[in-house]
């Protein structure tokens, strides 16, 4: 999230803001925010509602919980997602899916693989979650607007140099394009 | 109450399985239910919540909580532990008793998982050249992709001195590859100079949830390596 930030701020990669045009929410990963916090005095969580704000409108902002250090669990943590107890595991995000719910929100921003998975794979199937429509990583988000050129010519022949090497040195053969 | 009918509970502080947390809890747990109350998975195995496991760790139960469920759909959110008035480590406390339960017995994939990733690599056992062929494969698709093409990119592979190197979540290569690009796609807006290893670039660290300390350090120590070894300055854990 540190380079997210870095590449914004100096202008290393440019935003199209109006991409999209629906309400949207930032979830809190335990491990990014009150875990991180805890551990080593700092969490994450200021920093995905800017990126995110960078990419989508200020206005349809929907704050999910104030209290980001208390915010909860999506249900998936500490490897539960892998574990065989899907019961509990979707009784648990029964309260995130009420506070999505209470957002109005259509977009769920997650920071983190597992999180993303549980809010965009397992809720809506068994929780009424409101206006929610679709669950984005937070670099996805960042991806999906990126308003970029492509390289000139001498980068690419460069990226293409570079790139041929390497697979003439790991033996990668891929078959020729059409 | 008539004296017979009160019976003391002997605890055994010497030879406690939960090293030395067990006997800071005893002086410091008021029983005030804060973890309980605000914890999301009260109430989810019956009989167990974070207090009751206190309690009875405290009264030399612990065994019967490392036999439980508990401590595995306990999601070691942290909440109880960042409320608890008393500073009682509750988050630690439940991930020693996964690392207590004999690794046969660890639910799920989560051990087996640790257990390839230190063979092979990563913990799904996704083999070497299907790994760099799936990239060099998505790479050039990238490169051609009709509404957003990216000319000249590729997947940087043990790329020496490269900025940045990137360590790969093993279910993206296993099931959902093109979830990949969103991040290649930042880097190649950004002309960013990265690299990924051809071997243990796994980012997911299961010994971290399945309580295996020795395993969750040998993964992190092959990460640094990694970035040693190709002289890189920056390790991204792309979440």
């Amino acid at each position: 999230m540190d380079l997210l930030e870095e590449y914004i701020k100096s202008g290393r990669i440019k935003l199209n803001t109006h991409k999209y045009h629906e309400a949207y929410t930032v979830h809190d990963p335990c491990n990014y925010v009150r875990k991180s916090q805890m551990a080593f005095g700092q969490s994450t969580a200021d920093q995905s509602r800017w990126i995110a704000q960078q990419c989508i409108d200020p206005s349809l902002y929907r704050e999910m919980c104030e209290d980001s250090m208390n915010n909860l669990c999506c249900g998936a943590g500490g490897g539960a997602w892998a574990m065989p107890y899907d019961d509990e595991r979707l009784a648990y995000g029964k309260m995130k899916a009420d506070q999505i719910k209470d957002t109005g929100a259509e977009i769920v921003v997650a920071p983190c693989h597992n999180c993303r998975d549980q809010i965009m794979k397992a809720l809506p199937k068994v929780h009424d979650m409101g206006n929610y429509k679709e669950t984005l990583y937070l670099w996805e988000l960042v991806s999906l607007c990126l308003d970029f050129e492509p390289w000139s010519e001498a980068e690419i022949e460069a990226g293409h140099a570079a790139r041929d090497a390497q697979f003439e040195r790991d033996g990668v053969e891929l078959e020729e394009e059409e | 109450m008539p004296e017979e009918a009160v019976k003391e509970i002997k605890v055994d502080r010497k030879h406690r399985k939960i090293g030395n947390i067990a006997p800071e809890l005893a002086d410091r747990c008021y029983t005030c239910g804060t973890c309980a109350g605000g914890c999301p998975a009260t109430g989810l195995v019956p009989g167990w919540d974070p207090r009751k496991a206190i309690r009875a760790i405290v009264l030399g139960m612990e065994q019967e909580v490392i036999d439980s469920k508990w401590p595995w759909v306990c999601t070691l959110c942290g909440r109880c532990q960042y409320q608890c008035p008393m500073g009682i480590q509750l988050m630690r406390t439940f991930r020693t008793c996964r690392t207590l339960r004999e690794r046969d017995k660890v639910p799920g994939p989560i051990h087996k998982g640790t257990m390839m990733n230190l063979q092979r690599g990563n913990n799904l056992g996704i083999p070497r050249d299907d790994f760099l062929f799936l990239l060099a494969e998505l790479g050039v698709e990238m490169e051609n992709d009709e509404e957003q093409p990216t000319p000249g990119f590729y997947v940087p592979v043990d790329k020496e001195g490269a900025n940045i190197i990137v360590t790969i979540n093993s279910k993206e290569p296993f099931g959902e590859p093109d979830d990949m690009k969103f991040w290649w796609k930042i880097f190649y807006a950004a002309k960013e100079d990265w690299t990924v290893s051809s071997t243990n670039w796994e980012g997911v660290n299961w010994g971290l949830f399945s309580g295996d300390d020795p395993s969750m350090k040998e993964q992190v120590a092959r990460v640094i390596e990694n970035a040693r070894r190709l002289k890189c300055k920056t390790i991204l854990y792309p979440e």
